[in-house]
């Protein structure tokens, strides 16, 4: 028996993860407010709302992979700066592998590594700058990680989470060397950064729909 | 600081800001698309079409810069947000239409550029004549890494002058990259802003305090210090500037003074005033000038200083007619 996401699965997976942005939709603002401009929930929570949509009502004979390049596409349209262009070069990036109609979790794997590699295209930003790679590096390799080590879907996603959760916690304890923040230095230290703690939000929403949709 | 604005549901704050500036200059821009200011009347086709893209809350910037003798295309985003890939490559890929190029110039912004890079990507691949120009003329940051701040507004006025004037793509890039690479910009603030979206201050700032280095969007400088006099403040940005440009005597400036949106004209005609000083007794020529605001950041105080050092040509092509809604010369 093999754990599979189809589209059906991926619409869920954005759904919990909109879901769960949503409700933290005002904490994030508050996180970017220290070292930003004070939208980043806004953002976000618009970003995210265009995601599901996407992938809600794609087609089902559309691949996959298809689907997540369309969805990167009109994430990018949403104008949230750069958290929306790196967030549609993530997930338009996941359709960079082919997945055909449904992913197991090696292809996922691949294609969340292929995700992450179309976001470090765009931008210098490295694990340590305080910024959503400091989540989203981690997730990316812990579930690569999860997956070669033959766990469950619903298992690897979990790692993917809780690494993206230390990641995002981790960013407390950064100054910030990318972005707009870089210009307040030391001032960002004590708060994580907010584009990490979405990242991480994503995340456990995609584990949060994967838990609960075990394959039968 | 509590917010107090006029606005509806700040949803629609773009949106409506946009539907009323075009209604404001009928006979000069219109909307094309959502968020896309465009020129009523286009240049004639084959010459080459000025884009820019930015996001919206710091007007007039940048849509009220467009206009004859300067911009053809202004892409806006949401409120201190980069406009999206998409709506930027639709936008080079219409002012190329009828045998046009386009000139894409764009502030150094962490998300202008990544949304200018995708849509230069794709314009590559469609094969479009595009080439861009990037703005980073903030000395308060290291260079290399350096924000685009008002500046931009005297590269459009160059580059659109000789663009209207038949100059080619390529001319016309040289002369936008001459003109970014001779000027310096610097910032200060006395009193946030509220974000229109969320209601809060984009930044905190002492009742006594001043700061230099402050970004186009609040994001707080470095250099922090008491609120100085006129005289003073002048001094200081001043001499950063010349030191930075390594402007010498004879050299021939560009002065342009910039309100924040909450500093009054009566300020900067003081700081002004006390620039044409210091520039009479350092020997270098103060040849043009501009003062007033043309990219704000809501209700902020303070304003931006820049200068610029002028060749025959820039000074020709500064002196140009413009008929742009916020930015016009005979």
């Amino acid at each position: 028996m093999k754990e599979c996401v189809s589209r059906t699965e991926l619409g869920r997976m954005f759904a919990e993860a909109a879901q769960l942005i949503r409700s933290q939709n005002e904490i994030l603002s508050q996180l970017d407010s220290q070292c930003g401009d004070g939208d980043h929930g806004t953002t976000m929570m618009r970003a995210m709302e265009i995601l599901e949509g996407a992938i809600g009502s794609s087609p089902n004979e559309r691949s996959l992979s298809e689907t997540l390049h369309q969805a990167g596409w009109s994430v990018m349209g949403v104008d949230g700066g750069a958290s929306s262009a790196l967030l549609g070069s993530f997930i338009g990036g996941m359709g960079g592998t082919e997945l055909g109609g449904a992913a197991d979790c090696a292809a996922l794997a691949k294609s969340l590594e292929a995700g992450l590699q179309s976001v470090q295209k765009r931008t210098k930003a490295r694990p340590g700058d305080k910024t959503m790679m400091d989540a989203l590096v981690p997730a990316v390799e812990a579930f690569g990680a999860a997956a070669a080590s033959g766990k469950s879907m619903s298992e690897a996603m979990n790692d993917a989470a809780a690494a993206a959760e230390a990641g995002a916690a981790s960013t407390r304890n950064l100054v910030a060397r990318h972005g707009r923040a870089k210009y307040l230095g030391d001032k960002t230290l004590g708060c994580p950064d907010a584009g990490a703690t979405s990242m991480a939000l994503l995340f456990r929403g995609f584990s949060a729909a994967l838990a609960t949709t075990k394959e039968s | 600081m509590r917010m107090k604005k006029f606005l509806n549901d700040p949803k629609n704050v773009v949106r409506e800001l946009l539907e009323g500036y075009v209604l404001a200059y009928p006979d000069k821009v219109k909307l094309s698309g959502t968020g896309t200011v465009v020129r009523v009347a286009p240049k004639a086709s084959g010459k080459v079409r000025l884009v820019t893209i930015g996001g919206s809350g710091h007007e007039p910037g940048l849509s009220g810069f467009v206009g004859k003798g300067m911009l053809d295309v202004s892409v806006a985003g949401e409120i201190f947000a980069a406009p999206g890939a998409p709506k930027c490559v639709d936008a080079l890929r219409d002012a190329c239409k009828g045998g046009s190029s386009a000139l894409l110039i764009v502030l150094n912004h962490a998300g202008d550029v990544l949304s200018a890079d995708i849509s230069m990507e794709m314009a590559q691949r469609e094969k479009l004549p595009v080439k861009i120009v990037l703005t980073e003329e903030d000395i308060s940051g290291p260079v290399g890494d350096r924000r685009g701040l008002v500046g931009c507004v005297a590269v459009y006025k160059v580059a659109g002058a000789a663009a209207e004037l038949g100059a080619s793509l390529d001319e016309c890039a040289e002369i936008a990259q001459r003109m970014a690479d001779n000027m310096r910009t610097l910032a200060v603030a006395v009193r946030t802003a509220t974000h229109p979206a969320t209601g809060h201050p984009i930044f905190e700032l002492g009742d006594d305090e001043m700061e230099i280095g402050m970004g186009q969007h609040g994001e707080a400088g470095t250099g922090r210090m008491t609120l100085k006099s006129a005289d003073e403040t002048a001094k200081i940005m001043l001499e950063k500037l010349l030191d930075d440009l390594g402007a010498k005597e004879g050299d021939e400036l560009l002065v342009l003074l910039n309100g924040a949106g909450a500093t009054t004209l009566m300020e900067l005609f003081l700081i002004f005033r006390r620039v044409a000083q210091l520039l009479e007794i350092r020997k270098i020529k103060l040849v043009r000038s501009a003062i007033g605001e043309f990219i704000t950041t809501q209700e902020q105080a303070g304003f931006q200083m820049m200068i610029a050092r002028m060749d025959p040509e820039l000074i020709r092509l500064w002196d140009e007619p413009a008929d742009a809604p916020f930015f016009a010369r005979p």
